[in-house]
């Protein structure tokens, strides 16, 4: 799988007309784009779970602790490729880039899931380092 | 041109010949159907216009599609909202999952490539169903669609097409019975091969009543039965589908449909895509488990009115 995903990186980089990303539901009516949020903090729990997995984080600020909720997609595909529950586990600090909930609540998605040191949460090629 | 169009015949030809290969055969003599299959794919339902009545591509331009086809694609470029997660940050995108390639351009087969035109009647009555929930659209979960509430995902069908990710399912097959269940979104069809009949017309089942028969090597499956809340591209309850499920060589069953509603198109049509074996496993996908989705968007809804009402010191007339 790492191949096959380096081999699609390294392909040219021509846009095809794509058929409209089959979500689950209306982000656009759940989450706000007037509402871009940067969260830093230490995960707590990650519920692998569908049809959206979601990454629970403690924020610290000078006001005191939040527990944000982070939407993120189906945990399937991750599990066929090598991730396991492990994966993420209570502890590791994580950095979130996304857009926070309409109703206001402390709930974002999750546009891009990093490491602190940058590294991308869940991609193919980190499977094999994951603890099995 | 005409050397292209003689390859493009010798690849139908080869296509619709009969398989010399011999499939696998369960106890009872019938090809064994057994297992898990993907259709995940990068061929659309609909050729695009551009490739007019053009039905299969060259080996060449099959190679440089598929090259363009799997270059990872961001969430906004695919969907066209930044408030989304990334499909390549989960392995949703198709350049990390297998895919069950074809020659064809289209799904849909024959010399249009496409849908055929929504009758008068069927656009009509769409649009007036789409006006009553017009204003409504949060209202409460009844207002909202049969997939966002987790009951019937829209690929599922029949007929099956591929949901864009998670795109499993398996065949379980006894002399009675084929069980097909789909990864997304749980559902299994059991479907009776006894030569019954449909149920009367006043039984409505969310993926229809399907019964199954073998012609020859086929597996042959009907059809109908489908609630007025089925939409297939603008079909509800009157929707008929038939599938057609054959073996071809030991990793593929070519998967046919037809499907036929008088009352939304002016006349039937069909489609083809291959199922290739997977190694497994496929994946509970329970979907009412963590279907926070829902209750954020009607929440945040919510939030608006009163945000509204806020300002205007009106209440909403809903």
């Amino acid at each position: 799988m790492p191949k096959r995903a380096a081999i699609a990186l390294a392909a040219a980089t021509m846009l095809l007309t794509a058929a409209p990303a089959p979500a689950h539901h209306a982000f656009s009516s759940e989450f706000d784009v007037e509402k871009p949020l940067r969260l830093q903090g230490v995960v707590t729990v990650m519920e692998w779970v569908n049809p959206h997995s979601w990454v629970h984080v403690d924020v610290k600020s000078p006001e005191g602790t939040a527990n944000w909720m982070v939407e993120g997609g189906s945990p399937n595909q991750l599990l066929r490729l090598g991730f396991t529950k492990n994966a993420l586990m209570p502890g590791m600090e994580i950095v979130v880039t996304g857009f926070q909930a309409k109703d206001g609540t402390n709930k974002a998605v999750g546009r891009d899931l990093t490491f602190a040191d940058g590294r991308k949460l869940f991609l193919s090629e980190s499977a094999a380092g994951v603890q099995k | 041109m005409i050397g292209r169009w003689l390859v493009a015949m010798g690849v139908a030809a080869a296509a619709a010949a009969p398989p010399a290969w011999t499939p696998p055969r369960t106890p009872d003599g019938r090809p064994d159907l057994q297992g898990i299959w993907t259709n995940a794919t990068i061929t659309p339902l609909e050729r695009p216009r551009e490739l007019g009545a053009k039905e299969y591509y060259t080996e060449e331009e099959a190679a440089e599609y598929r090259k363009k086809a799997l270059v990872p694609q961001s969430t906004a470029e695919r969907g066209g909202t930044e408030a989304h997660y990334e499909f390549t940050q989960f392995g949703l995108d198709r350049s990390q999952a297998q895919i069950a390639f074809s020659m064809r351009t289209s799904m849909i087969v024959g010399p249009e490539g496409r849908v055929p035109p929504v009758t008068a009647e069927a656009q009509q009555r769409n649009a007036e169903r789409a006006a009553r929930n017009k204003g409504h659209e949060f209202d409460g979960p009844e207002n909202r669609t049969i997939q966002e509430r987790c009951i019937v995902w829209g690929n599922e069908g029949p007929p099956m097409l591929p949901p864009g990710y998670n795109s499993f399912l398996q065949i379980v097959q006894t002399p009675a019975y084929v069980a097909i269940m789909q990864e997304m979104i749980h559902d299994a069809r059991i479907i009776p091969l006894d030569g019954s009949a449909h149920p009367p017309r006043s039984v409505r089942r969310w993926l229809g009543d399907s019964r199954g028969r073998w012609e020859g090597d086929t597996l042959v499956v009907d059809t109908t039965n489908f609630t007025d809340q089925t939409n297939f591209r603008g079909s509800r309850e009157n929707l008929h589908v038939v599938e057609r499920f054959t073996r071809v060589d030991d990793a593929t069953i070519r998967y046919e449909f037809t499907v036929d509603d008088p009352t939304t198109w002016a006349k039937p049509w069909s489609a083809e895509l291959p199922l290739v074996k997977d190694k497994g496993p496929i994946y509970e996908y329970a979907c009412h488990e963590a279907n926070y989705g829902l209750a954020n968007n009607l929440r945040g809804a919510r939030a608006k009115e009163k945000a509204e009402e806020a300002k205007t010191g009106k209440k909403d007339p809903q």
